[in-house]
Formats: C-alpha cells, sequence, structure tokens
C-alpha cells in the first residue's frame, strides 16, 4: 500500500504526517510529491523516511496527485491512499477508508467531514460552497456526496490505473467524483474526523474560493458532456 | 476603380504576408502555424483586389459600405486564429505537464539507484 502526499511548502507539518502515519500503518511506502516547494519540504520528508517525487516547478495538486498515481501504477501497488500534507487528516482513520475498499465494496472511498458531527467548523461561506457543490454533483452521480472536497482518499488498482492516465490537474476533488461516476469506479463515503492545520500556511483566500466556485461548478458541468480522455 | 482604403489594404495584407515569409525565411515560425497567418493574408489580398465580384453581394446582405465586409472578413479570420492557438497552448500545456511529472519521476528512481549503488559499493569495499 502507497500513501501519497501532495505538499507545497510544508516544510512545518509534513515531518508530523510522515511519523504520525508510520506509526498507524507500519507497513506502508510514503511518497511525498513535492509541488515545487520553495522550503524545505524536500529535505524534512527525505529525512522522516518518505520516498519524495519533486517536480520542477508547481503543477497544481491534481498534478502532483496523478504523478503519485503514476508512481503506484508503475511500482506495482494495489492501493493507493492520499492524506494531506497539512496534518489536517488523521492518519490512524486510514484504516477507515481503507477498509471498504480491500473488502472489494467500493473502488475508490473517500473521508467525509460532514456525514457525523465530530466537531469540526467550517466557515460558513466555504459550508455554503461546499454544499452547494455537494448537491449539484449529488444530482449528477444520483447518489448522496456530502464532502465533494475531501482530499482523504482511498483507492483500488482500477481507481489508481485510471487517476494514472486522466486526472484534474488543478482543484481535483469535485471533479474526480464526477469522473469516476462516468468511467463506472464506484465511490463511496465514509466519516471521517478533520483536525485543524498542523502547521504551515493555508492556500486558502476568499478570492481564490469564489475562483474555486466557479472553476469546478464549470468543470463538473462540462464534464457531463465531455467525451472520454484519449490515452 | 481602386479606392484608397482598399490601397491601405492591400498594402496591410502584402506586408503581413511577407513577413511571414520572412519570419518562416529565419525559422523563427514553424511552419504549421504560419500557413494560417498566410492564408489570412492571402485571403485578405484576393478580396481587396476583387472587390467588384463581391461587393453586390455585400450591398445586398445590407453592409451600406463595402470596405466593412473586409475588416469583418479579417475580425472572423483574427478569432479563427487565435482560437487555434488556444487549442495549442492548451495541448503544450498538457505536454509541459507531463514532462515536468515524468522529470520528477525520474529523478527520483535515480536518487533511489544511486542510493542502492553507494551502498553495494560500500559492502563490496568492506568485504
Amino acid at each position: 500500500m502507497l500513501v501519497i502526499i501532495p505538499a507545497l511548502n510544508e516544510e512545518a507539518s509534513i515531518g508530523h504526517v510522515i511519523a504520525t502515519i508510520k506509526a498507524a500503518v507500519p507497513g506502508a511506502d510514503i511518497l511525498v510529491v513535492n509541488d515545487g516547494s520553495w522550503d524545505a519540504t524536500n529535505r524534512v520528508a527525505k529525512n522522516a523516511g518518505a520516498h519524495v517525487v519533486s517536480l520542477p516547478f508547481n503543477l497544481g495538486i491534481g498534478a502532483a496527485m496523478q504523478t503519485g498515481f503514476v508512481f503506484a501504477r508503475d511500482r506495482g501497488y494495489d492501493y493507493a491512499v492520499q492524506v494531506d500534507g497539512d496534518g489536517q487528516h488523521d492518519p490512524r482513520e486510514i484504516d477507515v477508508i481503507l477498509t471498504p475498499v480491500i473488502k472489494g465494496e467500493a473502488d475508490t472511498v473517500a473521508g467525509s467531514r460532514y456525514i457525523e458531527d465530530r466537531g469540526y467548523i467550517t466557515p460558513w461561506l466555504r459550508r455554503i460552497g461546499i454544499m452547494i457543490l455537494a448537491a449539484l454533483i449529488s444530482l449528477i452521480v444520483r447518489r448522496r456526496v456530502t464532502d465533494p472536497t475531501s482530499g482523504f482518499r482511498a483507492s483500488n488498482r482500477r481507481t489508481i490505473e485510471y487517476c494514472a492516465k486522466y486526472y484534474p490537474p488543478d482543484y481535483p476533488e469535485p471533479e474526480s467524483i464526477v469522473e469516476f461516476a462516468k468511467k463506472g469506479l464506484h465511490m463511496i463515503e465514509v466519516p471521517a474526523t478533520m483536525n485543524p492545520r498542523y502547521g504551515g500556511q493555508s492556500s486558502i483566500t476568499p478570492v481564490r474560493s469564489f475562483y474555486y466556485m466557479i472553476k469546478v461548478v464549470l468543470a463538473i458541468l462540462v464534464d457531463v458532456v465531455r467525451l472520454s480522455p484519449k490515452g | 476603380m481602386l479606392d484608397r482604403i482598399t490601397i491601405a489594404i492591400v498594402v496591410g495584407a502584402v506586408a503581413l504576408f511577407l513577413i511571414v515569409l520572412d519570419l518562416i525565411r529565419r525559422r523563427k515560425l514553424e511552419e504549421q502555424h504560419s500557413l494560417l497567418w498566410l492564408a489570412a493574408a492571402a485571403g485578405l489580398i484576393v478580396l481587396s483586389l476583387t472587390r467588384d465580384l463581391w461587393e453586390q453581394l455585400v450591398l445586398n446582405i445590407g453592409i451600406a459600405y463595402p470596405p466593412t465586409a473586409l475588416f469583418i472578413a479579417l475580425f472572423v479570420a483574427m478569432i479563427m486564429i487565435l482560437l487555434h492557438f488556444s487549442t495549442v497552448i492548451s495541448r503544450l500545456t498538457r505536454q509541459n505537464r507531463k514532462a515536468a511529472q515524468q522529470i520528477g519521476l525520474l529523478e527520483q528512481r535515480l536518487c533511489e539507484l544511486e542510493e542502492g549503488q553507494k551502498s553495494l559499493d560500500g559492502r563490496i569495499a568492506q568485504s
């Protein structure tokens, strides 16, 4: 099993994240995809004992994740788990999202903050944005989706192979749910806990959030009619 | 029969044609992209010189001043060229992304191989 951590300037948290993953799932290999960081992410991750793939410049989180999926595909991993580099996901819950995949109940599983209330507080504006996205996506995939932006996911070999070939380059999570449904990859959500950031800076600002909403909604609507990518 | 605006457009189009040819000659423009520009310039020259042929048609459509039709044609050609470049940029972006991902993956493999080699060398030196 491979744990993929996309990271942009996460020197403050990445060491802690890798250490907690190692403690939670001792057998797993860990890959940090450094998406053009200009801090010490690279060195900290290597010292913590992770594989590190360093992209020569910033490509966007989706393209970074895709790099991880290519790595997983080429080295023959059967399962891949995505954990964010900022410490918001609890590695002790990797088991929770991975078990349904191993049991064959789903091709991919996402941890959702909003199935059960576990005290995670979302700013109300962002909560509204997420609810709009969730409603739109639920309508398209005809299944209830509660947390479309969750980057805490587990995937089986079929999903790895698909994502290695095609994965949205930026803001990938909501769009990929629609893509998976179109491709017949079965996705489910399970309850998960989200912590506040462990350290470092979030890349989210109000202007970016607005741009994010517009871009993601457009991408999803285009996805509905778009032809499958070639090759 | 050639009024001043027609002459101006022909001169402009011929200049564009020559500039494109020169860029190709100096290998600053890939022929693939230059064809569009050459076609646009050539089309504009032909249209300006054959005004008698299409003037009546244009008047019938409801364009009162025929040279306007030239500008419309030029405008449409510009939009097409810009759209073409958007698709070219999209393709380059995709290729660039893939190349960057490969560089990252290959660099990681190289480091791994070098470290393996080093530890192997170390063991050979010890024994």
